[in-house]
Formats: structure tokens, sequence, C-alpha cells
């Protein structure tokens, strides 16, 4: 009976290990990313990991509010601040080895991480809408169940995720999924999205 | 093919290619430029429509409307607005004809305009896609026009990097043209020394390769040249008298004794002086030999009034005078004064005029005549004049007795020419040695009717008393011209010229008129033979004549040489395939005289042919001087 027991915990294990996801972050980059952004950034890289570890085999919603939690902890600071540009989409190594980046940069890095997560990325949206609120524009990240249902919002200003309707500061301009243009033969589909897959393409960080 | 051609065109199909291939890589990058603005155009077409759709909140007549707006505005080819299940809820497609293009560049050239694509919403919703694609037909009207533009550039380049190409090329090549025709030079046996050397080593060092091989050649004709002078000087020249010796009055007899010689006759005079042994003893050896050059003088001074006279001493009491054209009549007052004018000299000298004396004989010879029946009648002569009591005897000769009357054959020959009844006729020169034919010799038969034929050496004679021969020459050099089929058909033949049928004016402008317009169409090569006395003495048209030949690729040969010469420079210049000698004049030549004019003709590629030659033995005999090419009877006899 032990030995039964034993050898169905190690077959547990070994098939665990067969199907474990790849680390979202591979390790040689990590090195990369500790040596340009110290200790703690590494630190940042492994809860990530935990993270997204711990909610893998959870629902998209349960992923969705994991991954909203995590990111929306990074400290918001415009692009001009951080890289001297007016606007610049940054990578996700980036955006968590700084611990800084603007509303496109937590857009950027949940949706990264929602698609290591699994979550079909027809169904995240990258959505320009304008802030009434703050009177400017801002950038979320809205998930379609279905192409026709009423998306959720992960916002950074707003740690919870609300439908869109629950979001009456926000006023929707233009949906964009950059991987959804790009099927097929395409190589281009969105000027900055274009650029953000060169620079994680070259393991920008 | 010129090595200029082949680097010229090497160098040329390479710039060519590299020309090529730059308009092909601006062609294809023009493209991929103007195919990148097409998607440009069409993306930023469906990032501000897609934004424009968002405002209609989902309402298709909205949204077809103002894709409308922008479809009829600008230059699309289909703009396409899918939902999000990928259905189609509107689409615009233009169907274009392309107009002002060429079908060959349509159908050479193939633009394929990218589609651009942008996300639809409606507020939080998504509405779908929105694809658009931009027309075609600027492109290509854009294309074609960067491609006239490519084409007139590549043009003028190409002219003008080949013109370049061509006159760099004609610069660094130039020393080459000079060392070709330096090597042509050398090819047709003339010695140019190149003074000026190239800058290019490699061509440098040919031209001074050259230089020295042409040095040495030239110092090898020199020397043959200097030699053979000084030897001539010993082989034909009394040293004591400075008069021509016997030798050299044999070699040139052939001259004078033929068919066709210049003149028809004349006196030859054998003098001989008695009593020299009792003058030795009175006078001494030193003032015998003064008597001798006195004497000498006399003969010299009557004879020089004759054209091609020849005065040579015989041994040493024997004395000969060829006076070609003079009559007895004028031959008896010359030597009457010859024994006058003698005998003062030897009564002068102190010497007895009964112990000391001159004997004369004279002899009436006939062009026709042979060289032993000419010594042997002037020696009957000088033995009867022995026995005459003024010493002097004249013998005449006897006139053979001729087939018909001089009137006769002036009417014979003249009709000849007139009607053009004479037909060519040819005999072999032979190489012995390899057995092989050198070239064939052109004579002429007069055809009188189809039963009489006359030969060369049967009415050249009465021609040449008759004044005839040059209208014979001239009938017969038209007839080479004009009628070749007329030949035989060999591969070569030789034609020789007489001096006095080429010394006339009106000769020079027939021959240059008949071979500018015949020479290229003869069927066979034509060598023509010009006297070797002619071209020695540098004739009124010796030069003429040669440039002329040369021009028409004519070769030239020389006949009656005996190595006459002060200077065989004119070897050099004519540049003859052959040269022609009696037999008996090579036979007696000395080896270091033969040995010398090789060294002059094998210098400059010439031929020793001897002619004349009629039996085995003296073929033979020629073969040990190592003159291997004979032309007469011998010829028959030798089994090719």
């Amino acid at each position: 009976m032990l030995k039964s027991m034993v050898v169905f915990v190690l077959s547990l294990l070994l098939i665990n290990s067969v199907f474990a996801l790849e680390p979202y972050v591979e390790k040689s980059l990590l090195k990369k990313i500790e040596v340009k952004y110290k200790v703690f950034a590494k630190k940042r890289f492994f809860y990530l990991q935990q993270t997204l570890d711990e909610v893998k085999d959870e629902s998209d919603l349960e992923k969705l509010k994991a991954v909203n939690n995590f990111f929306n902890d990074v400290r918001y600071t415009s692009d001009k601040k951080l890289y001297n540009k007016k606007d610049y989409w940054a990578t996700p190594w980036e955006f968590l080895g700084k611990d800084a980046g603007d509303c496109e940069d937590y857009v950027i890095s949940k949706y990264f991480a929602l698609k290591y997560l699994g979550i079909d990325v027809k169904k995240l949206f990258f959505t320009y809408v304008r802030s009434t609120k703050f009177k400017q524009p801002h950038m979320v990240l809205t998930y379609f169940k279905t192409p026709r249902s009423e998306p959720l919002i992960l916002d950074n200003n707003n740690r919870r995720i609300f439908p869109a309707s629950a979001r009456k500061d926000l006023t929707p301009i233009y949906n964009f999924n950059g991987e959804i243009l790009q099927k097929g033969k395409k190589k281009k589909s969105h000027k900055k999205w274009d650029q953000l897959k060169l620079n994680m393409k070259r393991k920008k960080i | 093919m010129t090595l200029f051609k082949q680097i010229a065109m090497m160098l040329s199909v390479f710039l060519v290619i590299i020309l090529t291939t730059v308009l092909t890589l601006n062609f294809q990058s023009a493209n991929q430029s103007v195919q990148d603005r097409l998607y440009e155009d069409a993306k930023n077409t469906a990032s501000s429509l897609s934004l424009s759709l968002g405002s209609a909140n989902g309402d298709i007549s909205m949204m077809s409307t103002m894709i409308n707006a922008n479809f009829d505005s600008g230059n699309y080819r289909d703009i396409t607005l899918v939902d999000v299940d990928n259905h189609t809820l509107y689409k615009r497609k233009h169907e274009s004809e392309i107009l002002d293009i060429p079908a060959w560049f349509l159908n050479i050239v193939s633009i394929k305009a990218p589609v651009a694509s942008a996300n639809v919403s409606a507020g939080w919703s998504q509405v779908g896609i929105l694809h658009v694609q931009s027309d075609t037909i600027y492109a290509y009207k854009q294309l074609y026009t960067i491609l006239k533009g490519l084409l007139i550039s590549f043009t003028i380049i190409t002219i003008i990097s080949l013109s370049i190409l061509h006159l760099i090329l004609h610069a660094l090549l130039r020393p080459l043209q000079e060392v070709q025709k330096q090597a042509a030079a050398v090819i047709q046996n003339e010695f140019i020394i190149q003074d000026k050397l190239p800058y290019t080593k490699e061509f440098k060092d040919v031209v001074l390769g050259m230089n020295n091989m042409v040095s040495k050649v030239k110092a090898m004709f020199d020397k043959g040249s200097a030699e053979l002078k000084t030897l001539k000087e010993l082989e034909y020249i009394d040293s004591v008298t400075n008069l021509k010796n016997r030798k050299y009055l044999v070699d040139r007899l052939p001259e004078y004794l033929k068919v066709d010689a210049h003149s028809k006759g004349g006196i030859s005079i054998l003098v001989a002086l008695s009593g020299m042994i009792e003058a030795n003893e009175k006078l001494g050896r030193r003032d015998v030999d003064k008597l001798f050059l006195d004497i000498s003088k006399i003969f010299k001074d009557n004879a020089k009034n004759f054209k091609n006279s020849i005065v040579a001493r015989m041994n040493g009491t024997e004395f000969s005078l060829l006076l070609p054209d003079c009559s007895p009549d004028t031959s008896m007052k010359i030597v009457n004064s010859i024994y006058a004018s003698a005998t003062k000299i030897i009564d002068e000298a102190g010497l007895n005029k009964e112990e000391t004396f001159l004997s004369i004989g004279l002899y009436n010879y006939n062009h026709k005549d042979t060289i032993a029946q000419l010594f042997s009648h002037t020696d009957n002569a000088l033995a009867q004049a022995k026995f005459n009591s003024n010493n002097i005897h004249l013998e005449e000769a006897k006139n053979a007795t001729e087939v018909m009357g001089k009137d006769a054959w002036k009417l014979i020959i003249k009709q000849a020419i007139a009607k053009d009844r004479f037909r060519f006729v040819s005999w072999p020169v032979l190489d012995t040695e390899s057995k092989k034919l050198d070239h064939h010799v052109l004579s002429i038969n007069l055809n009188l009717d189809k039963s009489t034929s006359y030969s060369y050496a049967q009415f050249m004679a009465p021609a040449i008393q008759s004044n005839l021969s040059n209208e014979i020459y001239k009938n017969v050099v038209n007839m080479l011209f004009k009628t070749p089929d007329m030949v035989l058909s060999a591969l070569t033949y030789s034609l020789r010229l007489p001096e006095q049928y080429l010394e006339m004016d009106e000769t020079y402008e027939e021959i240059s008129n008949l071979l500018r317009a015949s020479a290229s169409r003869l069927p066979f090569k034509i060598i023509i033979e010009l006297p070797d006395k002619m071209l020695r003495h540098d004739a009124k048209y010796t030069k003429l004549y040669i440039e002329l030949f040369q021009t028409y690729n004519i070769k030239i040969g020389i006949y009656e040489f005996i190595g006459e010469s002060d200077d065989y420079q004119y070897l050099q210049d004519v540049r003859p395939v052959y040269i022609k000698g009696e037999s008996s004049y090579f036979l007696t030549q000395s080896d270091q005289s033969l040995s010398a004019l090789r060294l002059i003709t094998d210098a400059v590629d010439i031929n020793l042919i001897a002619v004349g030659v009629m039996e085995l033995e003296t073929v033979d005999k020629l073969k040990e001087k190592d003159i291997k090419v004979i032309q007469g009877k011998a010829t028959e006899l030798i089994e090719l």
C-alpha cells in the first residue's frame, strides 16, 4: 500500500514537472535584469512568477485579478521622468525592472502576463480611453469574455476590476489588439505595438 | 583578336553588368519603397477611418457612408469592414484599368499593395476589423516613370563610362601598339629600333628585348654586307690597275648575251701587251705597274662613252673591253686611238716599241652568242692581230641565216600586239631538296595562228630590234591582270619585267591603274621580278614600284644578281622574296663570298635561286654550295 502511494506521488511529480510552464522570464534574461536593476528587481520577478504560478490553474477572472493586483503595486511614473520621452511603450522587463511606468506600461505587462497564463489574446484589447476624472488620455486593458460581451476593465488608477458599464469615469475611444491585426503574413499592425514587439524580440531591459 | 579588343570587351561587359545590377537594385528598391508607401497610406486611412467608424456606434448605414466617402475621395483598391466573426459588414472594391503603361511593364513588374487593418469599436464593444488596400495604378505609373528615368541615366552613364574606358585603355595600351608595330616590322624584315621606351615594365622589357634582337640582326646584316663588299672588291677588282677582272666579266656577260638583252650586240676587244718580261727587266716591277695603270686609263677613257661598257684585266698582260652598241667602224677608230696612245706611253717609258707593243683583237659580237663563242671569236681575232702588220684585227660576226627578215618580223609582232596573239606559258622553279614547286615562271609565246607559234627567244630579239618590246610587255601585263584566267591555275607565278619597260614614264601609271582595278581579283599570287641593276642604282621609279607592289601585297623578286653593289641596304629596303642569279655565278663564287651573301639574305629572309640550270650535275654542284632552288631545263630531269 505504502509502495503504491510512493509510486503515485512520484508519478504526480513527474507529470507536474513535464507539463510545468516555462518560467515567465528565462534565467539568462533574469541574470541580466539582476545585473542592471539589482537584486530587488530580481525579487520582483520572483514574486511575479510566484503569483503567476499560483493562479495558473484558476479561472480567467482569478488570473485577471492576480495579475491586475500584482502590477497595480508598481508605482506610476511618467515616461518623461523615466525615459525622457513623451510617450514610450516599455517592455514588461523594463517596467518591473524599474518598478515604475505609465498607463500603457501597466497594460502591456498585464497583457503579456495574462497571455503567459494562457488567456486567449483575442479576448484582450488595449483600449484608449479618456479619464473624465483626471480629464486626460488614458489606457486600460479590456477583457472580452466573448467578442460581443461587456468587457472587464483592468486599470492602474482603479485597482479593482469592474465591468465597463461601472466605469463611468472612463470614455472609450478606441480598442486595439496588435496580435489580431498582425496575423497571417502581415508584419506591421500598429506603430507603437510594432516597436514594442521589436524591443521584446531584442530582449530590451 | 587584338588584346585591346579583348580587354575592351571584357571591361565593357563587366561595366554593363555592374550598371545593370545597379539599375536592377535601384528599381527593386524603388519598387519596395512604392509598396511601403502604399501600405503606409492604407494604414493611415485604416487608423483614421476606424476611429471615425467608432463614432457611428455600430450603425452599419452610417459606417457604410463613412467608408464610401473615404473610398471615393482617395485611391483605394479595396476597403472592407468585417465583424468580430469575420463576416463582411461592408465592402468597396475598385476595378480600375491601368492606362498609359505598356503591357510588357505590367507583365514584368508585379506590385502588391499590402492590406492594412485596424480594429473598429463602438464605445466599449468591438465592431470588427477594417481592412484597407491602396490602388496600385499610381504606383505603376510612378514606377514606370522611375524606370524610364533610370534607363536614360543608365544609357548616358554607360556611354560616358565606355568612352572613358576606351580612352583609358587606348592610353594604357598605346605602348603595346608601338611594340606591335615593331613586331610587324620584324616580320617584314625591317630593322626598327624603338627609342621611346614604354612606362609599363612588361612592355618596356619586351621593347628592350626586341630592340636587342633587331640590333643583332641588323649587325649581322651589316657585317654580311661589309664582308661581301670587301670580298667582291678582292674577287672582281684587279689590284694593280683597279680595273675589273676576268671573273667579273664572265659573271656580267649573261646580262649582255641573251635574247632580250638591252643591247643587241657590240664590240668585244681583247688587248695583249707583248714584251712585258723585258719591260720588267728594264724598268723594274714598280714602273711596269705604273705603265699598266696608265694604259688602263686609256682603256677606261675610250670605253666610258659606251653605256654599260666593261673594261677588265683578263690576266697579267691581257685586257678586255666590252663595248655594247659599238659599230665596227667606231671600234676601229677607238682601237687605233688606244694603240697610238699606248705606244706613246710605252715610248715615253723608255721601252723599245718593237719589243713592247699592243696587239688588239676585235669581235663584232651578237647578243645571241654564247660566252664561249664570244671568248673564242675574240681570242681568234687577237691571234690574227698578232700576225697583222698594224697588230689590229676585227672579226665580224657571221650573221645567222634568219628565217624571216626584219620587216617581216616587225609586221608579225605588230599584228600580234594589235590582235592579242600572245599567250602565257610557264615552267617550274623547284626546290631540289624538298622536291617541291617553289613557283612557276611566266613567259609568253606568240601564236600567229593555230599551227604557227613563236617562242619568247624567237620573237623577242627582232622585237627589240624593232623597238616593239615595250609594247609587248604592256600587252602582257594587261593580259595578266585583266584576263588572269589565261594563266594555268598554279598557286604562285613570277613575271620578269625589264628595266627598259619599267622606266618608261607611262608604265608606272598603267601598272598602278591595273593593280587598283584588278589586283584583288587575281586568282593566284604573283611575284614581279625586277632587274638587280635597276634596284641597285635606285632608278627613277624604283621606290615608287616597290611601294606600289607592297600596297597590293605583291612580292618582289630580283633577277640577274651578281652581288656587285657597294651597299646592300637596297635588299633590306626592297625585301625581295628571292634573288635569282645565273647558276654559273653561284658556282664560281668563293665559299666566303657565298657565306657573306647568305648572312645578308638570311637576315632578311631572302631565298637564293639559280637560273639556267641545264644538267643534274650542276644541280649537285649547286647543292654543295647550299643553293637548292633551281630554274632551267634540269627541273625536267628531277622527279617530284
